[in-house]
C-alpha cells in the first residue's frame, strides 16, 4: 500500500498515513470549504487499509486537532466509525488523541467522539503523555 | 472581450524607445569616445616617442654619418692628391729633368708624359710641374701653359711656396688659364726641401666632389655645403649655390657659430638646431675638414626627417575611424541579437498583460455578477429572518448578533408567536456557510414553519420532526452521495413569561440568574444528517423564569472563533464568563460587549464561521 501524505494548509490538517509502520496521524485545524471533498481520499485510503489489515497488527492513530468545524467533525465521526467497526471485527486499533490544556474546545470535541465509540480512545494533554 | 479592452491594450508603446533608450545611446557614445580617445592617445604617445627616437637617431647617427662621410671623402681626395703630388715631385727623372733646366728632350718627353698620365689616369682636373729656374709651368698634354713671373700676383702662390718650403701645400685657386673654375691645388716641393728645384702637383676640380655631394642628397629640402672660412660656399650639392654665401641660406648668427666654431666642434660634428625665418625647425651639423680649415655643413628641415611620422598620423586616424565603425557595427549587431529577444519579451509581456487584463475584466465581471447575485440572495435570506418587532413583542429586552462569514450564511434565527402568551424562538446552524449554507437555511426555515403548527408547545418533538423531514427532503433517496447535510439547533418554548422549555441538537441554552450562569446542554445529536437515525428523541428541559433571568442561545461560530495568543477557539468557558461579566447590563450594550470582545480576541484572524448569538430577558 502506498503512503498517504497530505500537507497541511491553513484550513486543513496534515495527514500522514504510513502503512509500512502502521502509523497514522492527523495534525492540525480542519475547516475546509468542502470537508467531504477533502476527506474523501482519506476515507478511500482507510477503507483499503483496513481491508488488508491483519488481525494481530496493532495500529495506533494519533490525533491533534485544535479545531474541527461542524462539517469536518461529521467527516471525522464517519472516519472514526470505520475504525470502530474494524475494532469490533477484532482488529487491534487504538486512538491517542492529544489536546492542549489551554484549548477546552479541543478536549470537548475529543470527549464527544470518545463517547460514541467502543475502541480504545486515549485523550492526553500535550506534553503530558502517560 | 469588449472593444474597450482592445483599445486599452494597444497603448502607444514606443518600441524604439525601449530598444534604443537614452541609457543605451549614452553607453554607445561613451564607448565610442573612450575607444577613439584610447586609440588617439596610443597613437600620440607612439608618435612622440617615435619622433623623439628619430630625432635622437638623426642627431647621433644619421647626420653625423653623412657629415663624417662627406668630410672623409673630401679629406680622402685631398690626401690622395697629396700622395700623387709627392709621387710626381719625387720622381728622380722629373728631378733630373728640371735640374737640367728642361734641356734633355728624352727626359722631357718622359716627364711630360707622366704629367699627362697622372692627370688622366688618376682622374685629376690637372697636373703640373713648375721649374724654379726656368719658371716654366708644364701642364698635362705636354703644354707649356705659362711662365711664372714674380710680378704677376696670380703667381704669388708659386714663389711663396718655394720660400716657405712646406713639402705639401694646398691652395684654392680660381684659375683663369683653366677656364675659370675653382680648383683645389695640391703642391709638392720638387727635390730637396731646403733647396727646392720647383713645384709639382695636381689640381682637383670641386666639380668632381660635387657629384659625391649629390649622392648625399638626403631629402627634398636638405642641403650640403662646403664652406670656406669666409662663409663662402665653395661647393654645394646644388651647383647653382656655388660661389654664394652661407648667409644666403642660414641665419647670420648660425653662420657665425659655424665659422667661429664657437661651440668647439664635438667629435664627429657639431649639431645646431634653429628655427628659420618661417619658424621651421632646422637640424644642422657641421664639421671641419682635416685638409683645410673648411667646414662641411649639412642641414635638413625637421619636418622632412620626421616625415615618416605622417604615416603614423594617418595610421592613427584610420585606426580611430575603423574602431568607430567596428563599435557601431558591434552595437548594431548586439542590439539585433540581444535586443531582439528583449523586444520579443516586451511583446510577450504586452500580450500577457492584455490577456491578464482581459481575464481580470472577465473575472471582475463574473465577480460582480456573482456578488450581485449573492447580494440579492442576501436580501432574500434576510427576508426570512424575523423582523425586530416580532422580538419586542415577546421579550422585554433582547439582542441579536447575526454575522454570516460571507454575505449569506448557514445560520439563522427564528421566532414564532403562537398566541398572546406563547412563543417559540430558535437559533439554527446549518452545515456549511456561504451560499450552500444559505440554501439550507431557506429549506430548514420553511420546514420549521410547517412543523410548528403540529407541535407548538413541544420543542423536543419539533426537533424530532425536523430531523425526519430534513432527512427526507435532502438526501435520503440518494444514498450514493457523499455529502451529508444537517443542522444544529436550539429552540425555546416560552409560556406566559414564566415557563421555558428548551430542546437542543448539539446546542446549549445559557441562563444567567443572579451571579450564576447555567449551561443547559441540548442532546448530542444533530438533525437531518444521514448518520442521524430516522427517529431521534430529543429532551425538553424546563426552566421556571424568574425576574432578572437572562437567556442566551448561540451557534458554534462565536465559541469556535480562533484568535488569542495560541490561535485557539474563543471557547465555551470564555463565553460563559462573558455572560457572567456583562449579563446585568442592557441587552443592546451586551451586544456591543460581545462583539467588541470577539473582535479583540480574533485580532487579525478572519471570521471562521457564521456567528449568531441571541440574548433575551423578560
Amino acid at each position: 500500500m502506498e503512503t498517504l501524505y497530505i500537507e497541511a494548509t491553513k484550513s486543513t490538517p496534515e495527514i500522514q498515513f504510513d502503512p509500512g509502520n502502521n502509523k497514522i496521524s492527523i495534525k492540525g485545524q480542519s475547516y475546509p470549504e468542502n470537508a467531504f471533498k477533502f476527506y474523501e481520499p482519506v476515507f478511500v485510503w482507510m477503507d483499503a487499509y483496513l481491508k488488508q489489515l491483519e488481525q494481530e497488527v496493532v495500529v495506533e492513530l494519533y490525533f491533534n486537532m485544535p479545531y474541527i468545524n461542524t462539517s469536518s467533525s461529521k467527516c471525522m465521526m464517519m472516519f472514526l466509525e470505520k475504525l470502530d467497526v474494524a475494532h469490533q471485527t477484532g482488529k487491534k486499533i487504538m486512538i491517542r488523541w492529544y489536546y492542549d490544556r489551554e484549548n477546552e474546545t479541543a478536549l470537548e470535541c475529543a470527549e464527544e467522539f470518545k463517547e460514541d465509540l467502543t475502541l480504545p480512545f486515549e485523550i492526553n494533554p500535550l506534553g503530558e503523555e502517560p | 472581450m469588449s472593444n474597450e479592452g482592445d483599445s486599452e491594450k494597444h497603448q502607444p508603446l514606443d518600441q524604439n524607445n525601449l530598444l534604443y533608450d537614452k541609457g543605451t545611446m549614452r553607453v554607445v557614445i561613451f564607448a565610442c569616445i573612450s575607444i577613439v580617445l584610447a586609440v588617439m592617445l596610443t597613437g600620440s604617445i607612439s608618435y612622440f616617442v617615435t619622433q623623439d627616437a628619430i630625432v635622437k637617431k638623426l642627431k647621433s647617427q644619421d647626420m653625423v654619418y653623412i657629415i663624417e662621410s662627406i668630410a672623409a671623402k673630401i679629406d680622402g681626395r685631398v690626401d690622395r692628391a697629396k700622395e700623387t703630388s709627392l709621387i710626381l715631385a719625387r720622381d728622380p727623372v722629373s728631378i733630373q729633368w728640371i735640374a737640367s733646366g728642361e734641356t734633355d728632350n728624352i727626359l722631357g718627353e718622359y716627364v711630360k708624359n707622366k704629367i699627362s698620365n697622372i692627370a688622366q689616369d688618376y682622374d685629376y682636373a690637372n697636373a703640373f710641374m713648375v721649374s724654379g729656374s726656368t719658371k716654366n709651368y708644364w701642364a698635362e698634354d705636354s703644354k707649356l701653359l705659362h711662365v711664372m713671373s714674380e710680378s704677376n700676383p696670380d703667381d704669388n702662390w708659386f714663389f711663396s711656396a718655394l720660400k716657405v718650403g712646406k713639402v705639401v701645400e694646398i691652395n684654392i685657386d680660381y684659375d683663369n688659364e683653366r677656364g675659370g673654375e675653382t680648383f683645389v691645388f695640391v703642391n709638392a716641393l720638387l727635390g730637396d726641401q731646403k733647396n727646392p728645384l720647383g713645384i709639382a702637383g695636381v689640381g682637383l676640380s670641386l666639380k668632381d666632389i660635387a657629384k659625391d655631394f649629390q649622392s648625399y642628397k638626403f631629402g627634398e629640402d636638405s642641403s650640403l655645403w662646403l664652406v670656406d672660412n669666409q662663409g663662402k660656399i665653395q661647393l654645394s650639392e646644388n651647383i647653382g649655390q656655388n660661389g654664394m654665401y652661407l648667409n644666403d641660406f642660414v641665419p647670420t648668427t648660425v653662420v657665425g657659430q659655424i665659422i667661429e666654431d664657437m661651440a668647439k666642434e664635438a667629435v664627429g660634428g657639431q649639431f645646431i638646431e634653429y628655427a628659420d625665418s618661417k619658424g621651421k625647425t632646422m637640424d644642422l651639423i657641421y664639421r671641419t675638414t682635416k685638409s683645410k680649415n673648411w667646414k662641411v655643413v649639412f642641414q635638413m628641415p625637421r619636418s622632412e626627417s620626421v616625415g615618416i611620422l605622417n604615416h603614423i598620423k594617418w595610421g592613427v586616424t584610420i585606426a580611430s575611424l575603423v574602431s568607430l565603425l567596428l563599435i557601431i557595427f558591434v552595437f548594431y549587431f548586439i542590439s539585433n541579437r540581444i535586443a531582439n529577444p528583449f523586444k520579443r519579451a516586451i511583446l510577450l509581456t504586452q500580450e500577457m498583460e492584455s490577456k491578464v487584463n482581459e481575464r481580470t475584466k472577465e473575472l471582475t465581471d463574473k465577480n460582480r455578477e456573482i456578488m450581485d447575485s449573492i447580494e440579492y440572495a442576501q436580501r432574500i435570506q434576510e427576508s426570512i429572518l424575523p423582523p425586530v418587532t416580532s422580538f419586542t413583542y415577546v421579550f422585554t429586552d433582547f439582542f441579536i448578533i447575526w454575522q454570516p462569514k460571507d454575505r449569506v450564511g448557514g445560520d439563522f434565527y427564528w421566532i414564532r408567536k403562537i398566541d398572546e402568551s406563547r412563543s417559540l424562538i430558535a437559533v439554527v446552524d446549518c452545515t456549511g456557510h456561504g451560499v450552500p449554507g444559505a440554501f439550507m437555511t431557506m429549506a430548514i426555515n420553511s420546514i420549521l414553519d410547517h412543523i410548528v403548527a403540529a407541535f407548538p408547545d413541544q420543542p423536543n418533538q419539533i426537533l424530532s420532526e425536523l430531523n425526519r423531514q430534513v432527512k427526507d427532503t435532502l438526501h435520503q433517496k440518494n444514498s450514493n452521495q457523499i455529502s451529508d447535510d444537517g443542522l444544529d439547533i436550539s429552540i425555546c418554548y416560552v409560556e406566559n413569561k414564566k415557563r421555558l422549555l428548551f430542546a437542543g441538537a448539539k446546542m446549549s441554552l445559557y441562563v444567567k440568574r443572579a451571579d450564576q450562569v447555567y449551561e443547559i446542554k441540548g442532546d448530542r445529536k444533530s438533525v437531518g444528517y444521514r448518520s442521524s437515525p430516522e427517529k431521534i428523541e430529543f429532551t425538553n428541559h424546563e426552566w421556571m423564569i424568574e425576574a432578572g433571568d437572562a437567556f442566551y442561545m448561540t451557534s458554534d461560530g462565536y465559541i469556535d472563533q480562533n484568535g488569542g495568543d495560541n490561535d485557539y477557539s474563543f471557547g465555551r468557558k470564555r463565553f460563559i464568563q462573558t455572560i457572567a461579566d456583562f449579563g446585568e447590563i442592557p441587552m443592546l450594550e451586551q451586544r456591543q460587549a460581545f462583539e467588541d470582545l470577539l473582535i479583540q480576541y480574533r485580532g487579525t484572524e478572519l471570521q471562521r464561521d457564521d456567528i449568531t448569538v441571541v440574548g433575551f430577558s423578560f
